[in-house]
Protein backbone atom coordinates (compact mmCIF):
# COMPACT_ATOMS: atom_id res chain seq x y z
CA UNK A 1 0.00 0.00 0.00
CA UNK A 2 1.23 3.35 -0.98
CA UNK A 3 0.22 6.46 0.11
CA UNK A 4 -1.42 7.02 4.05
CA UNK A 5 -4.66 4.98 2.98
CA UNK A 6 -8.17 6.33 2.59
CA UNK A 7 -10.75 7.47 5.32
CA UNK A 8 -13.43 5.64 5.43
CA UNK A 9 -17.27 6.49 6.47
CA UNK A 10 -20.05 4.42 7.26
CA UNK A 11 -23.43 4.61 7.57
CA UNK A 12 -25.46 2.13 9.25
CA UNK A 13 -28.58 3.06 11.61
CA UNK A 14 -29.30 6.25 11.08
CA UNK A 15 -25.95 6.74 12.52
CA UNK A 16 -22.45 7.48 10.75
CA UNK A 17 -18.87 7.54 11.46
CA UNK A 18 -15.47 6.61 10.57
CA UNK A 19 -13.25 3.78 10.30
CA UNK A 20 -10.27 4.44 12.89
CA UNK A 21 -7.65 3.25 10.83
CA UNK A 22 -7.07 3.66 6.91
CA UNK A 23 -7.69 1.46 4.07
CA UNK A 24 -6.02 0.87 1.05
CA UNK A 25 -7.82 3.06 -1.36
CA UNK A 26 -8.02 0.34 -4.15
CA UNK A 27 -8.93 -2.35 -1.92
CA UNK A 28 -11.42 -3.99 -3.17
CA UNK A 29 -15.23 -2.72 -2.56
CA UNK A 30 -15.60 -6.75 -0.78
CA UNK A 31 -12.93 -6.01 1.99
CA UNK A 32 -14.37 -2.90 2.40
CA UNK A 33 -17.41 -3.93 3.32
CA UNK A 34 -16.33 -6.43 5.68
CA UNK A 35 -13.89 -3.95 7.27
CA UNK A 36 -17.09 -1.80 7.76
CA UNK A 37 -19.09 -4.38 9.39
CA UNK A 38 -16.31 -6.22 11.82
CA UNK A 39 -16.04 -2.93 12.92
CA UNK A 40 -19.70 -2.34 13.73
CA UNK A 41 -19.44 -5.40 15.14
CA UNK A 42 -17.03 -4.57 17.42
CA UNK A 43 -18.35 -1.11 18.51
CA UNK A 44 -15.09 0.23 17.31
CA UNK A 45 -16.73 3.23 15.40
CA UNK A 46 -17.22 6.31 16.96
CA UNK A 47 -20.61 7.24 16.16
CA UNK A 48 -22.04 3.98 15.67
CA UNK A 49 -23.36 1.78 18.17
CA UNK A 50 -22.33 -1.78 18.44
CA UNK A 51 -24.42 -4.19 16.39
CA UNK A 52 -23.66 -7.79 15.59
CA UNK A 53 -26.58 -8.11 13.06
CA UNK A 54 -24.92 -5.04 10.66
CA UNK A 55 -25.78 -6.54 7.24
CA UNK A 56 -23.72 -4.59 4.27
CA UNK A 57 -24.33 -7.09 1.97
CA UNK A 58 -26.76 -3.93 -0.89
CA UNK A 59 -24.32 -1.03 0.30
CA UNK A 60 -22.24 0.13 -1.85
CA UNK A 61 -18.56 1.92 -2.06
CA UNK A 62 -17.89 5.34 -3.29
CA UNK A 63 -14.34 6.40 -3.49
CA UNK A 64 -13.12 10.39 -3.92
CA UNK A 65 -9.85 10.38 -4.42
CA UNK A 66 -8.04 13.34 -3.07
CA UNK A 67 -8.01 17.07 -4.92
CA UNK A 68 -7.06 20.28 -4.31
CA UNK A 69 -9.40 21.05 -1.77
CA UNK A 70 -9.30 17.83 0.47
CA UNK A 71 -5.96 16.38 0.20
CA UNK A 72 -6.99 13.03 1.46
CA UNK A 73 -8.64 10.16 -0.31
CA UNK A 74 -12.32 9.04 0.85
CA UNK A 75 -14.53 5.80 0.43
CA UNK A 76 -18.11 6.11 1.39
CA UNK A 77 -19.77 2.82 2.28
CA UNK A 78 -23.73 3.33 1.71
CA UNK A 79 -26.92 1.97 0.83
CA UNK A 80 -27.68 1.71 -2.91
CA UNK A 81 -30.42 3.26 -4.54
CA UNK A 82 -31.26 1.75 -7.67
CA UNK A 83 -34.14 0.91 -8.98
CA UNK A 84 -35.16 -1.01 -11.59
CA UNK A 85 -38.80 -2.64 -13.20
CA UNK A 86 -37.68 -5.99 -14.34
CA UNK A 87 -37.03 -9.07 -11.80
CA UNK A 88 -33.28 -9.71 -11.87
CA UNK A 89 -31.52 -12.55 -9.94
CA UNK A 90 -30.47 -11.20 -6.31
CA UNK A 91 -26.86 -10.24 -6.07
CA UNK A 92 -24.14 -11.23 -3.56
CA UNK B 1 -54.81 11.12 -19.01
CA UNK B 2 -54.46 8.88 -21.61
CA UNK B 3 -53.46 5.77 -19.82
CA UNK B 4 -51.95 4.18 -23.36
CA UNK B 5 -50.44 7.65 -24.73
CA UNK B 6 -48.55 8.41 -21.76
CA UNK B 7 -47.54 5.09 -20.50
CA UNK B 8 -44.16 6.11 -18.51
CA UNK B 9 -41.72 5.99 -21.05
CA UNK B 10 -38.71 6.71 -18.17
CA UNK B 11 -38.10 5.77 -15.16
CA UNK B 12 -38.61 8.68 -12.38
CA UNK B 13 -38.26 9.30 -8.43
CA UNK B 14 -38.70 11.75 -5.86
CA UNK B 15 -38.78 11.59 -2.68
CA UNK B 16 -41.73 12.35 -0.58
CA UNK B 17 -41.49 14.98 2.35
CA UNK B 18 -43.83 16.46 5.18
CA UNK B 19 -44.48 18.96 2.95
CA UNK B 20 -43.13 18.86 -0.47
CA UNK B 21 -40.91 16.47 -2.93
CA UNK B 22 -37.51 16.58 -4.03
CA UNK B 23 -37.12 15.65 -7.37
CA UNK B 24 -34.55 12.71 -8.69
CA UNK B 25 -34.20 12.20 -12.47
CA UNK B 26 -30.29 11.20 -12.70
CA UNK B 27 -28.48 10.74 -15.97
CA UNK B 28 -28.67 7.27 -16.73
CA UNK B 29 -32.22 6.13 -15.67
CA UNK B 30 -34.01 4.35 -18.40
CA UNK B 31 -37.12 2.34 -19.08
CA UNK B 32 -36.87 0.13 -17.01
CA UNK B 33 -33.64 1.51 -14.00
CA UNK B 34 -33.29 4.26 -11.88
CA UNK B 35 -28.90 4.00 -11.17
CA UNK B 36 -27.57 3.98 -8.20
CA UNK B 37 -26.58 7.34 -7.15
CA UNK B 38 -24.78 9.08 -4.11
CA UNK B 39 -27.28 12.23 -4.17
CA UNK B 40 -30.13 10.66 -3.75
CA UNK B 41 -28.61 8.72 -0.57
CA UNK B 42 -27.48 12.41 0.36
CA UNK B 43 -31.00 13.78 -0.13
CA UNK B 44 -32.49 10.75 1.99
CA UNK B 45 -29.65 11.23 4.77
CA UNK B 46 -29.88 14.81 4.90
CA UNK B 47 -33.73 14.92 5.33
CA UNK B 48 -34.00 11.79 7.13
CA UNK B 49 -35.59 12.91 10.30
CA UNK B 50 -38.73 13.84 8.18
CA UNK B 51 -38.83 11.36 5.37
CA UNK B 52 -42.01 10.55 4.35
CA UNK B 53 -40.82 8.14 1.62
CA UNK B 54 -39.89 7.46 -1.89
CA UNK B 55 -42.00 6.59 -4.91
CA UNK B 56 -40.80 5.74 -8.71
CA UNK B 57 -42.43 5.01 -11.85
CA UNK B 58 -42.20 1.33 -13.76
CA UNK B 59 -43.12 1.43 -16.99
CA UNK B 60 -47.11 0.32 -18.62
CA UNK B 61 -50.11 -0.34 -17.09
CA UNK B 62 -51.69 -2.09 -13.95
CA UNK B 63 -49.97 -2.75 -10.53
CA UNK B 64 -46.17 -2.53 -10.18
CA UNK B 65 -44.58 -5.23 -7.53
CA UNK B 66 -40.88 -4.32 -6.83
CA UNK B 67 -38.06 -6.11 -8.55
CA UNK B 68 -35.63 -7.39 -6.57
CA UNK B 69 -33.41 -4.16 -7.38
CA UNK B 70 -36.09 -2.12 -5.63
CA UNK B 71 -36.46 -4.90 -2.91
CA UNK B 72 -32.87 -4.79 -1.81
CA UNK B 73 -33.03 -0.52 -1.91
CA UNK B 74 -35.39 -0.58 -0.08
CA UNK B 75 -34.11 -2.80 2.79
CA UNK B 76 -30.68 -1.03 2.26
CA UNK B 77 -31.83 2.13 2.67
CA UNK B 78 -33.82 1.28 5.50
CA UNK B 79 -31.14 -0.39 7.19
CA UNK B 80 -28.69 2.66 6.57
CA UNK B 81 -30.86 5.19 7.88
CA UNK B 82 -32.62 2.99 11.46
CA UNK B 83 -36.42 3.55 10.31
CA UNK B 84 -38.54 2.42 8.04
CA UNK B 85 -40.15 4.37 5.04
CA UNK B 86 -43.12 3.66 2.08
CA UNK B 87 -41.88 3.02 -1.16
CA UNK B 88 -44.51 4.17 -4.05
CA UNK B 89 -44.64 2.08 -7.42
CA UNK B 90 -46.18 4.32 -9.99
CA UNK B 91 -47.75 3.16 -13.15
CA UNK B 92 -49.75 5.14 -15.70
CA UNK B 93 -52.83 4.12 -14.07
CA UNK B 94 -52.18 2.46 -10.82
CA UNK B 95 -50.14 3.38 -7.76
CA UNK B 96 -49.47 1.19 -4.94
CA UNK B 97 -47.75 1.98 -1.45
CA UNK B 98 -45.06 -0.92 -0.47
CA UNK B 99 -43.91 -1.02 3.54
CA UNK B 100 -41.99 -3.57 5.41
CA UNK B 101 -44.28 -6.81 6.32
CA UNK B 102 -41.21 -9.03 7.42
CA UNK B 103 -39.79 -11.18 8.86
CA UNK B 104 -37.79 -12.19 5.83
CA UNK B 105 -35.72 -8.27 5.21
CA UNK B 106 -36.97 -8.50 1.72
CA UNK B 107 -40.93 -8.99 2.43
CA UNK B 108 -42.53 -6.05 2.09
CA UNK B 109 -46.34 -5.93 1.22
CA UNK B 110 -48.58 -3.06 -1.39
CA UNK B 111 -51.65 -1.31 -0.42
CA UNK B 112 -53.61 0.89 -3.35
CA UNK B 113 -52.53 4.47 -2.81
CA UNK B 114 -53.84 6.30 -5.73
CA UNK B 115 -54.49 9.82 -4.51
CA UNK B 116 -51.49 11.85 -4.12
CA UNK B 117 -51.11 15.64 -4.98
CA UNK B 118 -47.62 14.64 -7.03
CA UNK B 119 -48.64 11.55 -9.36
CA UNK B 120 -49.63 13.45 -11.99
CA UNK B 121 -47.01 15.71 -12.08
CA UNK B 122 -44.32 12.11 -11.74
CA UNK B 123 -45.78 10.64 -14.21
CA UNK B 124 -46.03 13.51 -16.70
CA UNK B 125 -42.13 13.95 -15.60
CA UNK B 126 -41.38 9.97 -16.55
CA UNK B 127 -43.65 10.41 -20.10
CA UNK B 128 -41.32 13.68 -21.32
CA UNK B 129 -37.97 12.99 -19.53
CA UNK B 130 -35.21 12.73 -21.07
CA UNK B 131 -32.91 9.56 -20.55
Amino acid sequence: MSGPGARVRAIWAGQDGELPQPVPFDASDAVIRESVAEAIRDGAIRGIVRDLGVDLRDFVVDRIPASEDDPIDRIFVRPKTGFGATWTSASG
Amino acid sequence: MDPLKDAPLVETALVVLPHRVVWHEPAGRTWGSIPDSRELWSILWDHRSELVGVAHTHPGLGTARPSIEDLTTFAACEAGLGRRLFWWIVTADRCVKYQFRGPDRLDYVGDEDPFHSWLDELRARSSSGDP
